[in-house]
């Protein structure tokens, strides 16, 4: 008997638990889940990779690398809105290149809009999958990773309210119950479970906190290893963090209609990318009269520079401070807690003068 | 007779470090400016000694320590500092304090440079440069020296230039590549170096002030705020007057020593710390494939003082000794 695919996705956040599920109950393979990402990955895929090309690249290149090297035979890689459509052809060639033995799946070239050509991708992971079982598990994996998001979105929102310091124990189990369940039970059990801890945590919160919102390219602003723990930096100094950018918001629940419309006044068309998400939701912190919005970005990362004038033009008008934060391998993060210090004083003091 | 209460704000850079002791009315009691020369414990060390010789402790007593710049967490921990704040706060509260009305503030150091918006007293904004250091002390420092000049000499040469050369001021290697061609072929000494300083200030403006809005009163300072050929080159690129204060470079040890002031942790300061011996050793935890790099701080052989380590497997333990 033919024995079951390992699939794996690089590391992007902790959406690989969707991927997980998905295979697992729905194509009734085996999903291999790489380490998660850390010095080795980065310079595992710095080594292998263009020298210009941006960090996500290089990071997902690691990744899989590490992936090849704990079993996988089967890689699967994303499709994007940038050059990150090209990404997966490249990779796999200097995978190949470096004399790994896989299948590789790469979703941009079925990308075509149309959803079913997406599942014909994937009919190389079990042909022989049930249709029903595949649709349900992908509705079940969309239900994981809206419940995902919206933990996630609680957790950095409030962990630096919290007096117990509990929140992140809490966090942590819910993440390790997602990579588990193998239902949709599970994962709304799991979803309560978290809710309702995180609702009996009673905060030491100020009625008026200190708010950041976070916007930037799409796998360094999800990545928390990518971006050097932004969120769980600014939350300890006792922020509340906002991140609208996540795969929920994004792919599942619209991301706000009809975005280019809205910010007509800044941009009159798409910069690519994750660029009219990303005004829209400056745009968006800036009109709930957030005290500050930081832009997360892989060096060379185009889209993103490019609505920086944007953004400068946006934290004019609206008289909200914008941090620029460039992003590329870095062993070590005291340039970004420098900056981030600096600017949680002047938001500070900004705040204090205002009110 | 009771003594009177003093600051003290230090402020360790890439290149040189500063010292201040202020009064409780921001008055000057002593100050110093030395180089880092790559050892900031010494430098901290020689510092205080300095420091000490201006001091009065018979009517004086230290009781804040701020302490600021890029080694401020090891300075912090070794001078038992009250206050440990990044240098982009410590400068705009050093000069918001000397220049109330100061709209823009441009500074630029040894290794890095930035800029600080002002409106009514308080910092609005601010940008440092990231991931490139072209237009900072270093690129003229390094300049100076292929053109056989001492560094502090740039500006005065740079004056008596009618007609800059223009040098690509993008990148400091094409700078560098740029200036060597227009050394070549035969430009005067004085044209290069006014279009050096020039090429650091539209750099500045270009990068680090790309998008702000720069208003007048504009004050500069860091280290490059000493060459009156940026200072001129700022001037004509502005169009405004910029004021460099006589104690720019010690803006960000004042901003320091202020903010110790104004915390309410209190401490016993005496210059002893001159005369102990410190010793920082790096660790390699292992614990997981990050292997983060911890350093830990030993004060005559006892450690005070760790850092590095992402989780509690990379903490250091207090009865680790310096030498393995």
């Amino acid at each position: 008997m033919k024995q079951h695919r390992k699939v794996a996705l690089p590391r992007w956040g902790e959406y690989n638990c969707a991927l997980k599920y998905i295979v697992e109950q729905g194509f009734e393979a085996r999903c291999i889940l790489p380490p998660p990402l850390s010095r080795r990955t980065e310079d595992l895929g710095a080594r292998n990779s263009p020298d210009l090309v941006c960090t996500p690249f290089k990071t997902t290149l690691g990744s899989m690398i590490e992936a090849l090297e704990a079993g996988a035979d089967t890689i699967l890689m994303v499709p994007g809105a940038c050059r990150l459509n090209y990404f997966g052809e490249l990779q796999e060639q200097i995978l190949r290149d470096m004399g790994f033995t896989f299948e590789f799946i790469n979703l941009s070239l079925y990308n075509t809009g149309n959803a079913k050509d997406l599942l014909k991708a994937l009919r190389v992971v079990n042909p022989r999958r049930s249709m029903v079982k595949t649709a349900r598990a992908l509705y079940e994996a969309a239900k994981m990773i809206e419940h995902l998001d919206d933990i996630t979105t609680l957790y950095y929102e409030n962990c630096g309210f919290d007096p117990t310091k509990t929140y992140p124990k809490v966090y942590r189990q819910f993440i390790a119950d997602m990579y588990e369940a193998r239902n949709l039970n599970e994962i709304h059990e799991a979803f309560r479970v978290a809710s309702r801890a995180f609702e009996d945590i009673t905060l030491n919160k100020p009625s008026d906190p200190i708010r950041i919102g976070i916007i930037g390219d799409y796998y360094t602003v999800m990545d928390p290893f990518s971006n050097l723990e932004l969120e769980q930096k600014l939350a300890d100094m006792g922020v509340e963090v906002h991140r609208l950018m996540n795969l929920a918001n994004d792919m599942l629940r619209g991301g706000g209609k009809n975005k280019q419309a809205k910010i007509r006044d800044f941009a009159e068309y798409s910069l690519g990318a994750s660029s009219t998400a990303d005004i829209w939701q400056a745009q968006n912190f800036a009109e709930r009269g957030f005290d500050g919005i930081i832009q997360v970005k892989s060096a060379g990362c185009m889209p993103e520079t490019d609505i920086m004038p944007i953004l400068a033009n946006l934290s004019r008008d609206y008289k909200i401070p914008v941090l620029y934060l460039t992003y590329d391998s870095q062993s070590s993060d005291v340039g970004l807690m420098t900056r981030l210090e600096a600017f949680y004083d002047m938001v500070e003091m900004r705040k204090k003068v205002n009110s | 007779m009771s003594k009177l209460n003093a600051f003290l704000g230090i402020d360790v850079g890439s290149i040189s470090t500063k010292a201040v002791i202020l009064d409780e009315g921001n008055a000057i009691l002593a100050q110093e400016y030395i180089w880092t020369e790559g050892n900031p414990i010494g430098a901290v060390k020689k510092l205080l000694g300095l420091l000490e010789k201006q001091f009065d402790p018979e009517s004086w007593q230290i009781v804040g320590v701020g302490a600021t710049g890029s080694a401020r967490r090891l300075v912090g921990s070794i001078v038992g500092a009250t206050v440990v704040k990044n240098e982009i706060t410590a400068h705009a509260v050093g000069t918001t304090t000397f220049h109330p009305d100061v709209r823009t503030i441009l500074e630029i150091g040894g290794q890095d440079s930035k800029i600080i918006l002002v409106e009514n007293g308080i910092a609005v904004d601010y940008a440092m440069n990231t991931l490139c250091a072209a237009g900072t002390g270093a690129f003229l420092s390094s300049q100076a020296r292929r053109l056989g000049i001492e560094v502090e000499e740039m500006g005065q040469y740079a004056l008596r230039s009618t007609h800059p050369t223009m040098i690509a001021a993008r990148c400091t290697v094409f700078a560098e590549s740029d200036l060597v061609h227009k050394i070549q072929m035969g430009h005067p000494r004085e044209d290069i170096i006014a279009g050096v300083c020039r090429a650091v200030a539209s750099n500045y403006i270009n990068n680090v002030g790309k998008g702000k809005k720069i208003c007048s009163p504009v004050v500069f300072q860091g280290g490059v705020s000493k060459n009156v050929g940026v200072v001129r080159a700022f001037e004509d690129l502005l169009g405004c007057p910029v004021i460099v204060d006589d104690n720019g470079h010690l803006m960000g040890a004042t901003g320091a020593a202020i903010l110790a002031r104004r915390s309410l942790k209190r401490t016993q300061f005496d210059f002893s710390v001159e005369n102990m011996e410190f010793v920082t050793r790096e660790r390699n935890c292992g614990g997981c494939s990050n292997n983060c790099e911890v350093i830990c701080v030993y004060r005559n052989g006892r450690l005070i003082d760790f850092w590095g380590n992402r989780c509690e497997r990379g903490a250091a333990r207090t009865d680790e000794t310096p030498h393995p």
